[in-house]
């Protein structure tokens, strides 16, 4: 079953009397459990057609459903509270409230959803921070914390909500390689356990061996397709 | 309430700083305020603690009491305005006496027991009820003005004893003593024993129950020649050296209440900025706005309050240190004091909150956050 999709999505912006098209006519559908890495150079486009997908930017022309709610029309208050409710997201640079501690940085999404943070939220957040390797670091502030730890963090708190789709905007372009990579297993790892479609964005070709097929894209427009082989 | 207070069990020492600087400001105000009120209280106390509602002077005075006299005729015809339930004279007048061992200057009111013109704050002892008789002030009662000490009008005169205590019944900045109208007539005539007859310096006025005290003032004002009749606050306000004390401290105390907003508004844009990327981050993942302004608020609210708890105790603990200055620890006017603090820091907030509205979660993006 389908979780994204968008349809022949324009996006483009005003500068002076030139419209600059940052998404050119994107069609794009993304499967339960499905991992679609998006790649492109800088400019490309890839993070606008992220936004887009997560309710952070309104198409100019197309349409965009997620998990069956089309969110094409939503107004800014409709859309926060379609982000809150229907994705999760991982960040390229910040990505987690500097006056949380691990555990709390979960619970803030709780928090925004109305809950109170009580014992099942504290159950829930702990139980993804264990799986998530970071069962000793729940009291820690993100300043205690590596830049790999940070973005298991967040990638929990982009699961708290058990969100059909996560979108990772450049996940590993802060840590080094090995890091980059132990991230990127992770994150398969959880997308595939929890059968939560997700887009990758990187211009890292190899960070796209962790998805499930790659969807190149260059000036705005989605390019070649190409499935990868899975991971051994 | 979440992110407010998690931010501000994080950064204790930045919000406990603010707080600090909140509590040292709001001191500054109450302690000023409570010194106004005091200098006041010993300008015109007394006078603001009589019982008569309308007081009226000669209109030669230019509502100086000092330099007022009522003549018998003016006086009898005050009694006959409609309103007036009880016209009463009311004698002012500065004389040596000897009280504590000690030559003081003291100022004797005298009123006719029983009528307008009495002393309203006694907290101990009783009223006059004979010649020789006198209520003081609270704040001289270490002076040789306690209960049950003796007074000498200066030379040989009466001798007046304390019988009652009033709160705030200074006048002039010195002692005063409600007497009896014959114990009054009597002070007089020792410094002058060849008067005919001792004015009063003023009537004080009952007004007929449901009256307005305004309305009978322009009754007298219209049909009595030679005084001027003025409402117990109006006399209060136009007393000499009242209205230039009032406006100097007028101007200290509205740049108090001018640099405590300020400080506040501008601590809370500060860290509007510096946090920004978090709250972008927030909004990215679904924030509503509401709850980001909710949480600012909630900051404001809290470091005005606890700040206001702090300026009470350091002026309720300054306060004992001045006690000579007759002032007294006042709750009612710290809780509006830190009300209209509060409100003002709230007013000046809006610009952080004008902040927080603006932020676009698309920056999560590209990891800007509020722009100026």
């Amino acid at each position: 079953m389908t979780v994204l999709d968008m349809r022949d999505v324009r996006k483009v912006y005003r500068s002076g009397d030139a419209d600059i098209v940052a998404l050119d006519h994107a069609t794009l559908q993304v499967d339960h459990g499905e991992i679609v890495a998006l790649l492109g150079p800088s400019g490309s486009g890839k993070t606008t057609l992220l936004s887009i997908a997560g309710g952070l930017l309104t198409p100019t022309e197309g349409t965009v459903t997620v998990n069956g709610i089309d969110i094409t029309g939503h107004d800014a208050k409709e859309l926060t509270k379609f982000r809150r409710e229907n994705i999760g997201f991982v960040f390229q640079a910040v990505n987690l409230v500097p006056f949380l501690n691990a555990e709390e940085n979960l619970l803030v999404v709780d928090e925004l959803g109305g809950g109170k943070g009580g014992k099942t939220a504290k159950g829930r957040a702990r139980e993804l921070l264990d799986e998530l390797g970071l069962g000793a670091r729940t009291r820690n502030l993100p300043a205690q914390l590596s830049g790999g730890e940070r973005q298991r963090v967040a990638i929990g708190r982009a699961l708290f909500n058990n969100p059909k789709l996560v979108l990772f905007d450049e996940p590993t372009s802060a840590l080094d390689t090995k890091i980059g990579a132990q991230v990127m297993e992770l994150i398969r790892n959880e997308m595939k356990a929890r059968d939560t479609a997700a887009i990758i964005v990187t211009h890292d070709r190899r960070m796209t061996q962790y998805a499930d097929r790659t969807v190149e894209i260059v000036d705005g427009r989605l390019g070649a397709e190409a499935p990868v082989a899975p991971q051994a | 309430m979440f992110l407010a207070f998690h931010e501000m069990k994080r950064a204790k020492v930045r919000f406990g700083l603010l707080t600090g600087a909140v509590g040292l400001l709001v001191f500054l105000i109450l302690f000023q305020q409570t010194l106004l009120s005091g200098l006041v209280n010993q300008f015109i106390g007394a006078l603001k603690h009589q019982s008569g509602e309308v007081l009226v002077y000669n209109d030669q005075a230019r509502k100086n009491l000092e330099g007022s006299i009522i003549l018998p005729e003016q006086l009898a015809a005050i009694q006959q305005i409609e309103g007036v339930a009880d016209a009463s004279p009311l004698g002012e007048a500065t004389f040596t006496v000897t009280a504590g061992g000690q030559e003081r200057d003291t100022v004797i009111f005298g009123y006719e027991l029983g009528r307008a013109g009495a002393p309203t704050t006694l907290i101990e002892g009783r009223l006059p009820a004979a010649a020789d008789e006198a209520v003081a002030s609270e704040k001289d009662t270490a002076d040789g003005y306690g209960l049950g000490d003796v007074i000498q009008v200066q030379p040989d005169g009466a001798q007046i004893t304390v019988v009652g205590i009033a709160r705030d019944l200074n006048y002039s900045v010195s002692p005063v003593l409600f007497v009896d109208w014959a114990t009054y007539e009597a002070a007089k005539r020792t410094r002058n024993p060849d008067a005919e007859r001792i004015l009063p310096s003023a009537v004080a006025i009952h007004v007929v129950d449901g009256e307005a005290a305004s309305q009978v003032v322009d009754r007298i004002n219209a049909t009595v020649a030679g005084v001027e009749a003025m409402t117990r606050q109006q006399a209060i306000d136009g007393s000499p050296g009242v209205s230039s004390v009032r406006s100097s401290f007028a101007v200290i105390l509205a740049l108090f209440y001018l640099v405590v907003p300020l400080v506040t508004g501008l601590f809370f844009l500060i860290v509007t900025f510096q946090k920004a990327s978090a709250l972008t981050l927030l909004r990215a993942i679904g924030a509503p706005a509401k709850v980001l302004v909710r949480s600012l608020l909630v900051q404001v609210v809290v470091v005005t309050l606890a700040g206001s708890v702090v300026a009470f105790g350091l002026y309720a603990g300054a306060l004992q240190g001045v006690k000579n200055l007759g002032v007294h620890v006042e709750v009612m006017p710290a809780v509006q004091t830190s009300l209209v603090v509060l409100a003002l820091a709230l007013a000046t907030s809006l610009v952080a909150i004008r902040r927080v509205l603006r932020i676009d979660p698309i920056a999560a993006t590209t990891g800007a956050g509020v722009t100026l």
